[in-house]
């Protein structure tokens, strides 16, 4: 074991007494995989530009649950879990039968999924058989509140939708402080033949905290997984998306953006895999970096021997705001079949100065000029948000001016 | 209303205009002829505060306040109006909302409230008649898959909003085929008022057959080398320019 890890091996004999004891000694592989593995480091290829070394010293205690309205946050005409810190808030979700301890998980060889698995708290356990439908969105409003000491919390999800079941999931993550915080979370998602999810992930992180994601997405024939990523917020977020589109005519649409601000650090890791034949995705992630903040993109698409007649495209574009503004963008595609169609590009460019110059010459402030001009930016993505109280929120949470919505045909 | 004295300008290092002296007084029209490369469209630049675009010596008043210290904003908030030769396309910010915030913008500026939306749309919509423009085009983006026409008619437009007090406009009629540019000169000419002026610039007459101006002046080398009425433009159409700038 490497002895800097010793504060989370004390932290696991602490905590493994409220595991139900059927899970317990799984849960102990996988923290001494972890303690083996160590946190993930530059060498790291998938963790070249976000390094998670120092956290292995943090002697990040189990959160403990805290209480906080979240009423602010809460979406029209949705169902919802709240969590803080990682516990079930019962009297601000109406859900509750949704919670579950999950057992089994086979991602093995990465040390932050190990973690996870260790110490995962319960999470949204969403079960719909063959034709079912949640008849509202599933608001999943996951709050780190935090606390005198460094503390963490881990949790783990499971959606698994039966034959032509359908539902919308919104995961929005929250920041409710300042302060040293780990959270981790882990996301499986299985959907039958010809089922349908949309899903979001929206994020609002303070300074000081840490979150890792990963979304394991496995898709079966037909079936139809849409997700929408958007990342403001401060501290240092990675999320891994990764998407396999199992068995024929499976399609996948991801649309990701991130507009850090000063300070923050945002790692998108997305991988799509077209196993099947007759796969359809589409993946536009869009960001918006200014200097002192750090954004990374990392975009595989996969096109396994036998996918024939796969239907790709990715497309991703940055805005430096700044000069020194930096960001890592690097989309990756391997191909190992030769009847596909796939499309893929890459931009890095600046505001429009000839744009902004013409605005302001119709008396219209730099500020507010620049502020359209990202909101136009920011558009192609915020408007797949179909909530629009959680759009309206993105929004004001990204400093982006509201739309007009104005009518002239009426 | 606008006052330009021994206006000297410079676009990357290098000097254009060299003397300008131009004055405008209000209800006039002003129309700035002269060849390729004489600094005509510099001179609307330098007028509207365009990055770039310095004056190096001389002054610009406007309404007896020093132009050139303004930001572009803040001279468009006091009533100056560039309509540009070449419109910028801005895709994702509609024209409705771009021509929102610049009323807005002056509104502010003049120290009063947001205009309401139904008030802002029957305004826009009344003039977008005027020039012939479908108002469901004003929800795409800025200039947006417009034609070269198009594109034209809506700076006019913008223009009829926003009811500057001075307009400048660089070329507005190049390109136009007949029709469009009796649209043009319609709006152009729906703002005359003795209150306000306008400063045509055009390389052709034809423009001023439909917008009669009060005074023609030839731009050549950077400084007006001569100035008149209407005759002048006529004789300019016969003559050409070589004569002038010979002289």
């Amino acid at each position: 074991m490497n002895p800097a890890l010793a504060s989370y091996a004390e932290a696991f004999e602490r905590f493994t007494a409220v595991v139900p004891a059927p899970q317990r000694a799984a849960r102990r592989e996988r923290l001494n995989e972890f303690l083996k593995l160590g946190f993930p480091h530059r060498k790291v290829e998938d963790w070249r530009y976000t390094d998670l070394s120092t956290l292995a010293t943090g002697s990040f205690i189990n959160a403990s649950d805290a209480t906080d309205s979240l009423s602010g946050a809460f979406l029209p005409r949705t169902d919802r879990l709240v969590y803080i810190n990682g516990h079930l808030d019962k009297t601000q979700s109406t859900a509750d039968e949704l919670s579950d301890w999950i057992a089994g998980d086979d991602v093995t060889g990465d040390a932050v999924a190990a973690l996870n698995a260790a110490f995962a708290l319960p999470g949204l356990n969403l079960k719909l058989g063959r034709n079912a439908t949640i008849a509202r969105t599933l608001h999943i409003v996951i709050a780190g509140h935090p606390q005198n000491s460094p503390a963490m919390n881990h949790q783990r999800h499971r959606i698994e939708l039966g034959e032509a079941a359908e539902a919308t999931i919104v995961f929005d993550f929250i920041g409710l402080g300042d302060g040293a915080h780990l959270a981790t979370h882990t996301l499986d998602i299985r959907l039958a033949a010809g089922a349908r999810l949309q899903l979001y992930r929206v994020q609002n992180e303070r300074a000081g905290s840490t979150l890792l994601t990963r979304i394991d997405a496995r898709l079966a024939r037909d079936s139809h997984f849409e997700a929408v990523c958007v990342d403001g917020g401060s501290g240092l977020a990675r999320h891994d998306l990764n998407v396999e589109l199992a068995e024929p005519g499976a399609e996948v649409i991801v649309d990701g953006l991130f507009m850090p601000v000063p300070g923050a650090h945002i790692d998108n890791h997305t991988r799509i895999v077209h196993a099947a034949p007759h796969g359809r995705s589409r993946e536009l992630f869009k960001g918006i970096v200014d200097e002192r903040t750090r954004a990374v993109f990392n975009g595989k698409i996969i096109v396994r021997p036998g996918a024939q007649k796969t239907d790709s495209e990715q497309h991703v574009a940055n805005l430096l705001l700044s000069r020194r503004a930096e960001i890592d963008a690097k989309p990756e595609l391997e191909i190992y079949a030769d009847d596909v169609k796939c499309a893929h590009g890459a931009t890095v460019g600046q505001l429009d100065e000839t744009a902004l110059a013409y605005l302001r010459s119709r008396g219209i402030d730099a500020a507010t000029a620049r502020a359209l001009l990202l909101r136009a930016f920011a558009s192609e993505v915020l408007d797949k948000v179909e909530p629009a109280a959680l759009r309206a929120r993105l929004r004001q949470q990204l400093n982006l001016p509201a739309g007009d919505s104005l009518d002239i045909a009426a | 209303m606008l006052e330009i004295k021994n206006l000297h300008a410079t676009v990357h290092g290098k000097e254009i205009l060299k003397g300008l002296d131009l004055t405008v007084k209000a209800g006039e029209v002003h129309a700035i002829m002269g060849p390729n490369g004489a600094g005509k469209s510099t001179l609307g630049y330098v007028l509207a505060g365009r990055e770039g675009y310095e004056a190096s010596a001389g002054s610009v008043t406007f309404d007896g306040k020093d132009l050139l210290t303004l930001t572009p904003e803040v001279r468009a908030c006091e009533g100056l109006f560039l309509g540009f030769q070449y419109p910028v396309e801005i895709p994702g910010v509609s024209n409705l909302t771009l021509l929102k915030a610049a009323v807005n913008a002056r509104r502010k500026y003049r120290g009063i409230g947001e205009i309401e939306a139904t008030d802002f749309l029957a305004w826009v919509r009344e003039r977008a008649k005027i020039m012939k423009i479908d108002p469901k085009m004003l929800s795409r983006g800025v200039n947006e898959g417009f034609s070269g026409g198009e594109k034209k008619r809506n700076e006019i437009l913008q223009m009829l909003v926003l009811e500057p007090r001075l307009t400048i406009l660089d070329e507005t009629d190049s390109g136009l085929d007949i029709d469009a540019l009796k649209i043009v000169a319609d709006g152009v000419n729906a703002m005359r008022s003795p209150d306000r002026a306008t400063v045509l610039v055009t390389h052709y007459q034809r423009l001023l057959d439909y917008v009669k101006p009060d005074f023609v002046h030839v731009l050549a080398g950077g400084r007006i080398v001569r100035s008149g009425g209407p005759e002048l433009a006529i004789e300019l159409e016969e003559k050409g320019y070589a004569w002038l700038e010979a002289a």
